[in-house]
């Protein structure tokens, strides 16, 4: 199939070429429906349209159609009530449905270089959505030099992707390079590992635009031998772990491609198997004091330099290795995820003073929250229990951000542990989320007075002991107290005969719950062998009672 | 609720690191993605990988829309029951 530019890809209507898959759409009705939008468009003077289509033939036509008249293209990376008001301002249109906007055909025409106006959406480090501009001479660029690297490979190989068009990836690799190179693309994006292997094995030749989330999570039920037709695997989003490429590489008796970039950059480089990357032609690559990666390219914007937060090495060679991120964006499963608006939208919340998270890896990567919870949280959570809490911050989050940057894990406290310069290193974060939650108490003050030991314990908000007990009125068990008691008398008196032996006059006055400040006294009545322990909460007896100790037998 | 029903929520629980959730807390018709739990598509994987390995089934490559059994509990059991019977 003849390569046809995107400039030129309504000017002529080309009967033989096809461009989809399921339903087949060919180049003649792309091209019509495509330049009825355009009128449509016109007809209602829109300038600027959000596009958000799951259907990348669909998305073809409104792309194409919005830049045969000038109409700038913003395409969000989500459809959140939140991101469609932040957007609201900078576009005249939401469009997620093209049935309704029709008119008599504009001509075809070969598409201006100016008219080309693409926004990408992204999350930016500072919190605030980051919009990336594209002119047509990036894109061009890019699907180009993958034609000139990959083109003959993949023949006339059907494209069935993973990953959504919305993003640069899915958009260059699953709908642009296809449209251009006219290779049927499949329309719907395909998350699953047996639909993508039945999808697949329809075809003739197939080609797979994934993601790490899909690869490494193939199974071992899919027909391997017969998928090994697959012409390439293209990989990007994220990392992909060594052990997921090296599984392709043997059951598909080839290497998976590789991409590595960004939505500000486009592509920068790419492997087939553990090796260094290869930076795509015309790609020049930099370090940073810091030996952060700096990029120009003929995928940005002239004489631009892009700055990365990612650390490399470059090789004598020119191939490079990456050394991870040096700010506070992570990936989940190939969603780029601004940390600090996260905790900027859990901090606008009446029950967090304070919040930092943490991503953890188990299975599948998730986020999770460490917050200090204000006076009110505190009272939500001594009156309502542990989940209301986490729940009611889980849907205000909701409102803010996709699904699955939602925190699966939680860690309250009173306040976060800032060292005394005022630092908190991610790796106490991350620390803290992988620590399960707290079963005892670290007195903040203890002080001793003719035998007797007096210390000052807050009883920390998140104990483990308070899910069961109860969970919606968390009490601290009496079993835990005398349990502290014992252990704490351990650290402090020596000698404590090491057998308990029995309790006397146990008696729980006041109920003790999350947050409260106890006074503990502490004796021992060595001749007796009993261990003197009463809480108190301010003026209030909480509770006391007498351990019997004994020493061990024989 | 059927012991396998028990059984697959805490699957869930457990295999998609779902803190302060109980098996109480998923409904048997509850839809588990999208809306509902909240789950997502790499859920979806992830759980997909879960069930197959703890019950020793295999979700067939070759029937279409074999992803409508993971719509709720219930019909992931029901889909569990038929697979193991088979």
């Amino acid at each position: 199939m003849t390569w046809l530019p995107i400039t030129d890809l309504l000017l002529k209507a080309q009967p033989e070429r096809q461009v989809a898959l399921e339903p087949v759409l060919h180049h003649p009705e792309l091209r019509e429906r495509a330049l009825r939008l355009a009128a449509a468009l016109q007809a209602r003077g829109v300038q600027r349209v959000a596009l958000y289509l799951e259907d990348a033939a669909e998305l073809a036509i409104a792309l194409l159609g919005a830049w045969r008249v000038g109409v700038q293209v913003l395409l969000p990376a989500d459809a959140q009530t939140q991101t469609r008001q932040r957007l609201s301002a900078q576009i005249d249109l939401w469009l997620d449905d093209l049935s309704e906007l029709d008119a008599e055909p504009l001509p075809g025409a070969r598409l201006l270089p100016e008219h080309c106006r693409l926004t990408l959406c992204t999350s930016g480090s500072s919190g605030e959505p980051k919009l990336i501009d594209k002119s047509l001479a990036q894109l061009a660029n890019e699907v180009e030099a993958l034609e000139r690297l990959w083109g003959q490979n993949l023949g006339q190989a059907s494209i069935l992707g993973s990953v959504a068009c919305q993003h640069i990836y899915g958009l260059l690799f699953r709908l642009l390079w296809p449209l251009c190179a006219g290779r049927p693309l499949y329309r719907r994006a395909v998350p699953f590992p047996e639909d993508l292997q039945r999808i697949s094995l329809d075809q003739g030749d197939f080609a797979w635009i994934a993601s790490p989330a899909l690869l490494k999570r193939m199974g071992d039920n899919l027909d391997w031998s017969a998928l090994s037709r697959v012409k390439q695997v293209f990989s990007s989003g994220g990392a992909l772990p060594g052990e997921a490429a090296e599984s392709l590489h043997e059951r598909l008796g080839q290497w998976p491609t590789e991409i590595y970039g960004s939505s500000e950059t486009g592509g920068i480089g790419w492997r087939q198997g553990d090796t260094a990357w290869q930076p795509f032609p015309g790609v020049e690559l930099s370090l940073d004091e810091t030996g952060a990666l700096r990029i120009a390219s003929p995928y940005l914007p002239a004489g631009h330099i892009e700055q990365s937060a990612d650390a490399a090495e470059i090789g004598t060679d020119g191939r490079f290795v990456l050394r991870g991120r040096l700010d506070r964006i992570v990936k989940l499963e190939e969603k780029r995820i601004s940390l600090p608006m996260l905790e900027q939208a859990l901090m606008s919340h009446d029950w967090v003073t304070d919040a930092r998270l943490g991503v953890i890896q188990e299975g599948r990567a998730f986020l999770g929250a460490v917050l200090a919870l204000s006076t009110n949280g505190v009272h939500v959570l001594r009156n309502q229990g542990r989940r209301s809490v986490t729940e009611t911050l889980r849907r205000h989050l909701a409102e803010h951000c996709e699904a699955i940057a939602l925190p699966r894990r939680w860690r309250l406290l009173l306040e976060l542990p800032y060292s005394s310069q005022g630092k908190l290193a991610q790796s106490q974060i991350d620390a803290l989320l992988a620590a399960p939650r707290p079963t005892r108490v670290e007195p903040f003050s203890r002080e001793e007075l003719d035998g007797e030991w007096l210390l000052q314990l807050q009883v920390p908000v998140d104990l483990a002991h308070f899910t069961g007990h109860f969970p919606q009125t968390p009490v601290l068990p009496g079993v835990v107290q005398v349990d502290w008691a014992q252990q704490l008398a351990r650290q402090l008196i020596a000698h404590l005969p090491p057998r308990f032996a029995g309790m006397e006059v146990l008696k729980f006055q006041q109920l003790v719950r999350p947050g409260d400040t106890l006074q503990l006294s502490l004796r021992f009545d060595a001749e007796r062998g009993k261990l003197y322990f009463a809480y108190r909460n301010g003026e209030a007896a909480c509770s006391s009672g007498r351990i019997l100790l004994e020493q061990a037998h024989g | 609720m059927s012991d396998l029903q028990l059984e697959i929520k805490n699957l869930i629980i457990d295999a998609l690191g779902l803190e302060d959730m109980s098996a109480d807390d998923i409904g048997a018709e509850q839809t588990l993605f999208g809306e509902g739990l909240g789950l997502d598509s790499v859920d979806a994987l992830e759980l997909g990988l879960a069930i197959q390995k703890r019950f020793g089934i295999k979700i067939d490559a070759e029937a279409k829309d074999t992803r409508k059994h993971f719509a709720n509990v219930a019909s992931l059991a029901a889909f569990v029951s038929a697979q193991k019977a088979a």
